[in-house]
């Protein structure tokens, strides 16, 4: 009885994700998607989303692995506060996150006259575009990292040193593998969650091809333009493309 | 990403849960009330419009302001709407030709295109020449949008004019750093000083106060832009739908859209 309840309650919610993903293939028409992916907006779209991704996701890697490592295993005051401050941007609109972005990056935000004083400008930038992915995304990764850090066995780490690893070498040859399947499952959440971004990307660099139209961006001018077999293309390459790094990288945590 | 269709979907999928209940209003059934698609310049008059709307008719009103086209194509996909109001007549004729409307659509407003650049005007813009001098950040509406339609159309009116260069409009063209998606939110770039021109309906303006200042277009450069009015064929409240209509059409109703700069049709 309760099985058949948890089968049915799965099987709404798989129902419900999975149908309106068929739809956007069915709606395909196979002769125009080519030809949709091969206008120059379109590859513009394409390429952009896949180098700012790259470029957000090594940004979040890069300065989330420590922040993560710090939250699981730091003694420090405020340690809860940042806790709490690095899922905001969960919870925050996306639109709110692009004006915040330009309140505080833009020509006139409060950084604008020192970043224009060093020959910066960010906003209606490829930058900012990456920008708006690492202040969406980030918490999704460090959020994971923290988790896979915090069940990481300890006294493995130390046995480690005992055997006259450093600490660095521990980190890297002990405590990153045990927690590599949290750290590629953030990795995973994040890429996607900045594959999509819209709203703050449209408000903090705007929307230009080849600068800071992803495909996102291209496949919603599609819709407003009424081309519907573009939009429904690059909104197939989209999916096809995400589920294609979530298999691979799946795949990759079982190795 | 999919995310859009799968709102769009959503919507249609509870837009069919809803036509019920709001079928039954005409009934006399619980109070009768109207949605009322409108374009996004029509923020201000539509919103200060509504309470008198109400007030005279006993019928509630609520308003779902995006561009013209996005709320042609929300339509298209089964939205539900009893009022749709555009901010341009191809959007309009695409509803029409969609089989979206239930009545002939009537122009109810006119509005002026003009040029707005942040207090202060940092790029020194003083004609819609200095558009295409080199740096200057320029943010329009994507073309799709009417407004970004209505002003590449009147830039290119301009290419060749004395004190215009033949390409003009390309020149501009290449200054624009960003094609924004309604009229609203290039006012909102340029009013925090993001870019140094934009362009927008005149009635915009007024509610930006003095963070922008404003350049006018050479005379029958830029377009009026003439705003189309029409019933919903699918409207949950027909008889609401066409109270509507006949309030915005009447003295009383074009007094809201003269006090946010609209010229009379």
């Amino acid at each position: 009885m309760i099985r058949a309840a948890i089968a049915v309650a799965a099987a709404v919610l798989v129902a419900f994700i999975v149908l309106p993903l068929a739809g956007l293939v069915l709606h395909l028409d196979p002769r125009a998607f080519a030809a949709s992916l091969a206008t120059p907006s379109a590859q513009n779209a394409l390429r952009l989303s896949l180098v700012t991704t790259a470029l957000s996701l090594g940004l979040t890697v890069a300065f989330g692995t420590p922040l993560a490592y710090a939250l699981a295993r730091g003694r420090f005051p405020g340690r809860r506060v940042v806790d709490a401050i690095v899922d905001l941007p969960i919870v925050v609109p996306p639109a709110v996150a692009g004006l915040a972005l330009l309140l505080a990056f833009g020509r006139n935000g409060t950084l604008g006259p020192g970043l224009h004083a060093l020959g910066i400008n960010l906003s209606f930038s490829t930058a900012a575009v990456v920008m708006a992915q690492v202040f969406v995304a980030s918490p999704f990764y460090v959020r994971a990292a923290r988790g896979g850090f915090t069940s990481v066995d300890r006294t493995l780490e130390a046995a480690s040193e005992t055997l006259g690893m450093g600490p660095l070498r521990t980190f890297a040859y002990v405590t990153v593998p045990l927690a590599a399947p949290a750290l590629l499952g953030g990795v995973v959440l994040s890429w996607a969650r900045a594959l999509g971004e819209f709203g703050a990307t449209i408000m903090f660099a705007g929307n230009l091809t080849g600068i800071s139209q992803t495909l996102p961006l291209a496949v919603y001018l599609d819709l407003e333009s009424g081309d519907v077999s573009g939009a429904t293309a690059l909104a197939v390459t989209l999916v096809a493309l995400s589920l294609a790094i979530v298999i691979a990288v799946r795949a990759l945590a079982h190795d | 990403m999919n995310r859009f269709a799968c709102i769009r979907a959503l919507g249609a999928f509870l837009a069919l849960g809803t036509v019920p209940a709001g079928a039954d209003a005409p009934n006399g059934a619980g109070p009768a009330s109207i949605t009322v698609f409108a374009a996004a310049s029509l923020h201000e008059a539509f919103t200060a419009a509504g309470p008198a709307f109400t007030k005279a008719t006993g019928t509630a009103v609520t308003f779902s302001f995006a561009g013209s086209d996005s709320l042609e194509q929300q339509l298209a996909q089964g939205a539900p709407a009893d009022v749709f109001a555009s901010a341009n007549e191809s959007q309009m004729q695409k509803a029409v030709a969609a089989g979206i409307t239930g009545s002939d659509p009537k122009t109810f407003a006119r509005n002026r295109l003009v040029i707005v650049v942040p207090s202060g005007n940092p790029a020194k813009i003083a004609s819609a020449a200095d558009l295409a001098k080199s740096g200057v950040k320029v943010v329009f509406a994507a073309p799709t949008v009417p407004v970004g339609a209505y002003t590449r159309a009147g830039l290119k009116k301009l290419d060749g004019r004395a004190g215009y260069a033949a390409d003009f409009d390309a020149a501009v063209e290449k200054n624009v750093v960003s094609n924004e998606l309604d009229v609203k939110a290039v006012a909102t770039k340029i009013s925090l000083g993001e870019g140094d021109a934009g362009v927008v309906y005149a009635t915009d303006v007024a509610p930006l106060g003095t963070k922008v200042e404003t350049i006018a277009f050479p005379p029958d450069s830029v377009a009026e832009a003439t705003y189309p009015i029409a019933i919903v064929k699918s409207a949950p409240n027909a008889k609401g739908a066409q109270a509507f209509v006949d309030f915005i059409l009447s003295p009383a109703g074009q007094a809201f859209l003269k006090a946010r700069g609209f010229i009379s049709p």
